[in-house]
């Protein structure tokens, strides 16, 4: 017996109807799930080959998903199969992904203490606001746009499909081929940096 | 003892439930007594918080409206020929 882990019911609709061929649920499940496919892509491949391999994946769709079973979600598993392509492709590109998995700390932050390692520069920002109320704020929503697309492709999938997709580290590992320990200093790399902007940002009101 | 250095470097840990009782037990005794790391590990929890909120993961509308003609055209290919798939 297979149990359906994710026993969402507008999801099982829409993967019913995307296994009868349904024009219109392919559109609603490409506008769903495409940027979450994207960002797995562009961890292995840059941008303009990015969109050709999603398109490529979700023509394979229309077979494959007659195949899907549900035992992971349909997110992760398109996010598999998007891995998977990319994988194959670099095999043949002989293509490798360096990403530095050497410092816990981001440059800017680790030289924010002293040498006996207390704060020497300690954060400045008082970050009472919840999260919303900050994301209200425009201006600050572009800087985080801004700064996501400076971050190392490999930190910003990583966060993406972490945070924004809240997929399991499992899954992340999985999607990406990286070990547990990798991810957690990319998540940590990611996030700090998030926090250099913000408290620049909040302090200066410059991006 | 647990200095401020080495807190930031597991901080995000922390934050995630990722830590084993007595690395967390260290950060929350370094918490009691050190401001400025609550304030760096609360900013770092609302930087994350920022982040999950965010949808980071937006795709231009052009992209989506191209792939979405390329699948349409695939489909297509697939009525008209409906045994080709077997
Ligand atoms: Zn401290």
């Amino acid at each position: 017996m297979t149990l359906n882990a994710h026993p969402d019911p507008d999801e099982n609709k829409l993967v019913e109807a995307l296994k009868r061929g349904e024009q219109a649920a392919f559109t609603e499940a490409v506008s769903t799930y495409s940027a979450g496919m994207l960002a797995v892509a562009r961890y292995y491949v840059d941008p303009a080959n990015a969109e050709e391999i999603v398109q490529d994946c979700w023509v394979t769709v229309i077979d494959a998903i007659r195949r899907f079973e549900g035992r992971s979600g349909l997110k992760t598993w398109l996010h598999r199969i998007v891995a998977n392509r990319c994988k194959n492709q670099l095999r043949t590109s002989h293509r490798e992904i360096t990403t530095d998995f050497s410092e816990r700390l981001e440059p800017e932050l680790d030289s924010r203490f002293n040498a006996s390692g207390r704060w020497a520069t300690p954060p400045k920002l008082r970050f009472d606001e919840s999260a919303d109320a900050l994301l209200e704020n425009g201006a600050l929503s572009d800087c985080l746009d801004k700064h996501l697309g400076h971050l190392p492709e490999s930190q910003r999938s990583a966060l993406i499909l972490y945070e924004a997709h809240q997929h399991k580290s499992d899954d992340v590992c999985n999607i990406l081929d990286v070990s547990a320990s990798n991810l957690r200093v990319m998540l940590h790399r990611a996030r700090q940096k998030i926090f250099l902007m913000v408290e620049t940002f909040q302090e200066t009101g410059e991006c | 003892m647990l200095m401020c250095r080495e807190l930031a470097g597991i901080a995000s840990d922390y934050i995630d439930g990722e830590l084993n009782t007595g690395r967390r037990l260290s950060v929350q005794m370094h918490l009691m007594m050190c401001r400025h790391c609550r304030s760096f590990i609360g900013n770092l929890r609302a930087s994350t918080e920022l982040l999950r909120g965010h949808s980071s993961a937006r795709v231009e509308q052009s992209v989506i409206d191209r792939i979405n003609h390329h699948v349409t055209e695939a489909l297509s290919h697939r009525t008209e020929d409906p045994d080709s798939d077997r």
